[in-house]
């Protein structure tokens, strides 16, 4: 099996995926680094040479401004700037300055959307494209059962999942260390909260260091890419283009950005497992999609729906007559 | 049989998936079965002001400060920042106004900590207050009389007396300037009895702050007299740019004048 | 062990309502090169394909040196190598390391074994380049190697001269022939032209609508519909003499037709020339394929 698995790798090597992937990152990072950097600088252009503090201070009183004209953010906003006024009062920085903060808050814009969408470059054509090539026909005409040959597939794709998510902090360490400095792992991160009927509950808060913080974060953006993976993965054995499968996960994706915004009265909604994927915003306190969902259920959801996936995957590619 | 580069890679994936695993593992007992450890916020010490060179200004108020109705948003506050950039003077200016704050509303902001230490390490403090007191909700528009007014600035005068015992007792030293009420009204159908109701109310204003010291009431009547409707936004109640332009050009003249400027 | 390789046993595919291969029954014995031929839609490729294990019959036995495919599927294949339709590699890995890929699957390859297989299919000097970058007539050679790498006792390949220039096509053929005598494998080749079948194999199947419509020796399937093409001076009378001896099937102006017999040939001319009759040109003509269907479907026709 080892032996399989190390084939799988070297077609992915071959393919130069990691590279292309790597590539997407520094591109996106790059961009997003800029824009803090810029807005960093709008601040102090506005506010002058000032602490975090005074910072945190204008930001919560122009949410409080916001609030007014927010609509259905509001419930939200107010939730945000509860949080920022709990850090306030507890004289913690919500992003001290430096690599591990940048990395904090990128990593949280990520998981849900940039970061499958990595892992489908990945996984949605380790299938499908040795069937596009024809290379399957030879691949399952030698003496290893199909499960087999599809379990090795998995195995690397649950490696490749690691080394994109390996990459990213990577990559997002180095350039954010270069433009913002490589300190702040052990400044302190305030979670634990959580949103009960639409407000703010606080008596769960802890302290947790920054770097213990980002290696959680990492764990869950590892469990969503993989949950993704896993669904893409069942796709490229479904369908007989890469295309339509990446399609296909494309708009899972992004109908589950949307749904997540304005699914809040469709109750049964929180069993896709699009809109679960938000498992950064119970670290992070943010309300969820849908009022009495929480981290084990999303966790659950995920796993039933990357279970059924498997099984699904399994099931057809062992019967699956190959034209 | 297969080349080194594809198994270092495959013996790296490996290991990196188990550092993930062990992030996830570490989530899901955090979060799921419960912290070992309890709730560990040190008591904050307390911050002392940063030594700086640089003055600092901190508004405080209601949608005035705030700047509603000014199409660049930056309200007095912003253009009085960059007036003093203009004359040289290096401030930091932040802006804690809130729309629709009330006196009441003012006082429970000022309560909390870190608004306590902005105000504690200003040098200017900045205010506008008063008018949701005066107009909320335009009901006043409707009982100009004489006993529910008298009754609004009774308490009002009293919020404004303990607003500003708290600035004091937070910042012994900084000079306060309080921006009296225009009157948007005065060019409507009552324009007169709104008029004399600003008034009555600017002089009660102005009768409070005078048991201070380094604290200025700033009128602004005079400025919005003539030609109101030039000056005021679209809503008829809060000032354009222009309007704004005007408070930040006397608030200018004042700070520089006393050459308190930071 | 008996001589048998493989042996199919009323295989039956049946994809909805439409039989696609109706009872298929045939056996290959070690050492023999065994021609399927058939023109397109025939159903080779599904047959060809049920061999490899890509598809499942709807009924029927497959069996490879003894191994049944549905039972003992990793076993029976360890035995065979195959090429379906284009030797499909991965065009981003090197030739080497295709061969690597495939070696691992399979069990006790050594270096050497790799090596000795780059050398039978003479790709020493590109088998570290991209295999992107070979041209046909190299993948099919790298493709033949990796079938051989298991050193199976069966070789199945679907048209294995498609796409090959004309001395690409000989030298496969020759190829073919040796595996067969010398390494005594037994070599299962399908093919729509009937002249590569005929040079190459021993035995041939003749597919049409999913069925096998006979298996011959080569020589008895083509005894009966070879003809001979006479162009003779003049003309008339050396048909006239020739109508005597045997069956003129059909005439022209310039040529006579009639059926091919090596023991009779020499006799018929030296007659012809007896008779004062000049013979320009004897030429033995193969059927088209599309005749020998036509024979042996009655008429039928093929499409």
């Amino acid at each position: 099996m080892i032996n399989l698995v190390h084939n799988e790798m070297m077609k992915l090597l071959g393919k130069r995926r990691f590279l292309i992937i790597g590539i997407i990152i520094v591109v996106l990072l790059a961009l997003f680094a800029y824009a803090q950097a810029r807005q960093s600088e709008a601040v102090k252009e506005r506010l002058g040479e000032v602490d975090w503090r005074t910072e945190l201070q204008q930001q919560i009183v122009d949410w409080q401004n916001r609030l007014s004209s927010a609509g259905q953010w509001r419930e939200q906003l107010e939730i945000q700037i509860d949080q920022y006024q709990y850090y306030l009062d507890h004289d913690v920085n919500p992003s001290e300055p430096g690599a591990p903060s940048f990395m904090r808050g990128f990593t949280e814009n990520s998981a849900e959307l940039f970061l499958p969408l990595l892992v489908m470059i990945v996984a949605v054509d380790l299938v499908s494209s040795e069937r596009s090539m024809g290379t399957i026909k030879l691949l399952l005409t030698r003496p290893v059962s199909r499960s087999a040959v599809l379990l090795s597939k998995y195995i690397a794709l649950v490696l490749s999942v690691s080394i994109v998510i390996f990459l990213f902090a990577l990559l997002s360490y180095l350039i954010s260390a270069l433009m913002f400095g490589n300190k702040g792992w052990t400044a302190p991160v305030l979670t634990g909260f959580e949103v009960r009927g639409g407000e703010l509950d606080a008596s769960g808060v802890r302290l947790v260091s920054q770097w213990q913080y980002l290696l959680q974060q990492f764990g869950l953006a590892w469990f969503i890419s993989l949950v993704v993976g896993t669904l893409s993965f069942m796709l490229s054995i479904l369908m007989r283009s890469s295309a339509a499968g990446m399609g296909t996960m494309l708009a899972c994706l992004i109908s589950g950005a949307i749904l997540s915004n304005m699914v809040s009265s469709w109750d049964s909604a929180k069993y896709l497992f699009m809109v679960n994927l938000g498992l950064m915003d119970y670290m992070s306190g943010s309300p969820p999609p849908i009022e009495g969902m929480t981290l084990g259920f999303s966790l659950t959801v995920l796993a039933v729906w990357m279970a059924a996936a498997l099984a699904a995957s399994f099931a057809v590619f062992t019967r699956k007559d190959i034209y | 049989m297969h080349s080194k580069k594809v198994r270092y890679m495959t013996a790296f994936a490996a290991v990196i998936c188990l550092a993930w695993l062990v992030g996830f593992g570490w989530t899901v007992k955090d979060y799921l079965i419960g912290s070992g450890r309890g709730v560990s916020l040190a008591a904050p010490a307390e911050q002392p002001a940063p030594e700086g060179q640089a003055g600092k200004v901190v508004a405080l108020g209601d949608s005035l400060t705030r700047g509603t109705g000014d199409d660049e948003g930056k309200g007095y506050a912003g253009y009085l920042a960059d007036e003093l950039k203009e004359e040289g003077f290096r401030a930091s200016m932040v802006n804690l106004g809130i729309k629709g704050l009330t006196s009441a509303g003012l006082l429970e902001q000022l309560g909390q900590k870190e608004i306590a230490r902005q105000v504690g390490q200003a040098d200017i403090v900045l205010l506008t207050i008063g008018g949701n007191d005066l107009f909320l909700g335009g009901q006043t528009l409707s009982d100009l009389s004489a006993a529910s007014l008298a009754k609004l600035e009774d308490a009002f005068a009293a919020n404004l007396a303990s607003i500003l015992e708290t600035i004091r007792s937070a910042n012994p030293a900084a000079t306060v300037y309080l921006l009296g009420l225009y009157d948007p009204f005065r060019e409507l159908e009552d324009g007169a009895e709104t008029s004399r109701a600003v008034r009555s109310w600017n002089a009660r204003t102005m009768e409070t702050i005078s048991a201070y010291d380094d604290m200025v009431f700033v009128p602004t009547y005079d400025l919005f007299q003539r030609n109101t409707a030039d000056y005021l936004f679209t809503d008829r109640f809060h000032p354009n740019g222009r309007g704004y332009r005007l408070m930040a050009g006397r608030l200018a003249a004042l700070i520089a004048e006393e050459g308190g400027a930071p | 062990m008996s001589d048998v390789t493989l042996s199919v046993r009323g295989l039956r595919k049946v994809i909805g309502r439409r039989v696609i291969i109706k009872d298929l029954s045939f056996e290959l014995t070690r050492g023999e090169v065994f021609g399927f031929l058939g023109p397109n839609g025939a159903g080779k490729t599904t047959t060809i394909r049920m061999l490899v294990g890509l598809i499942k019959p709807t009924a029927g036995t497959i069996r490879i040196c003894g191994l049944d495919i549905a039972r003992q599927f990793t076993k029976a294949m360890s035995r065979m190598g195959c090429i379906v339709e284009n030797p499909e590699l991965y065009p981003f890995l090197s030739g080497m390391d295709n061969l690597r890929h495939f070696a691992v699957m399979l069990r006790g390859i050594t270096r050497e074994r790799i090596d000795e297989v780059v050398r039978l299919v003479g790709l020493e000097e590109r088998i570290g380049d991209k295999v992107g970058t070979y041209s046909l007539g190299m993948r099919q050679r790298l493709g033949i190697a990796q079938a051989l790498l298991g050193k199976p006792d069966v070789l199945i390949l679907d048209e294995p001269t498609n796409g090959l220039d004309p001395s690409g096509i000989r030298e496969m053929r020759a190829f073919i022939r040796s595996l067969a005598e010398k390494e005594g494998l037994t070599v299962l080749v399908s093919s729509h032209l009937l002249h590569e079948i005929q040079l190459m194999c021993d035995r041939v199947a003749i597919m049409a609508k999913g069925e096998i419509i006979r298996v011959d020796t080569v020589q008895e399937l083509l005894a009966s519909e070879e003809r001979m093409v006479w162009r003779l001076r003049p003309l008339p009378l050396g048909r006239l003499i020739l109508s005597d001896l045997t069956e003129v099937l059909s005439a022209d102006e310039v040529t006579v037709t009639t059926v091919y017999s090596e023991r009779h040939a020499g006799e018929w001319s030296r007659r012809l020339i007896e008779a004062g009759v000049s013979v320009m040109e004897m030429n033995r003509k193969l059927p088209a394929l599309e005749d020998l269907f036509l024979e042996l479907t009655g008429g039928e026709s093929i499409d």
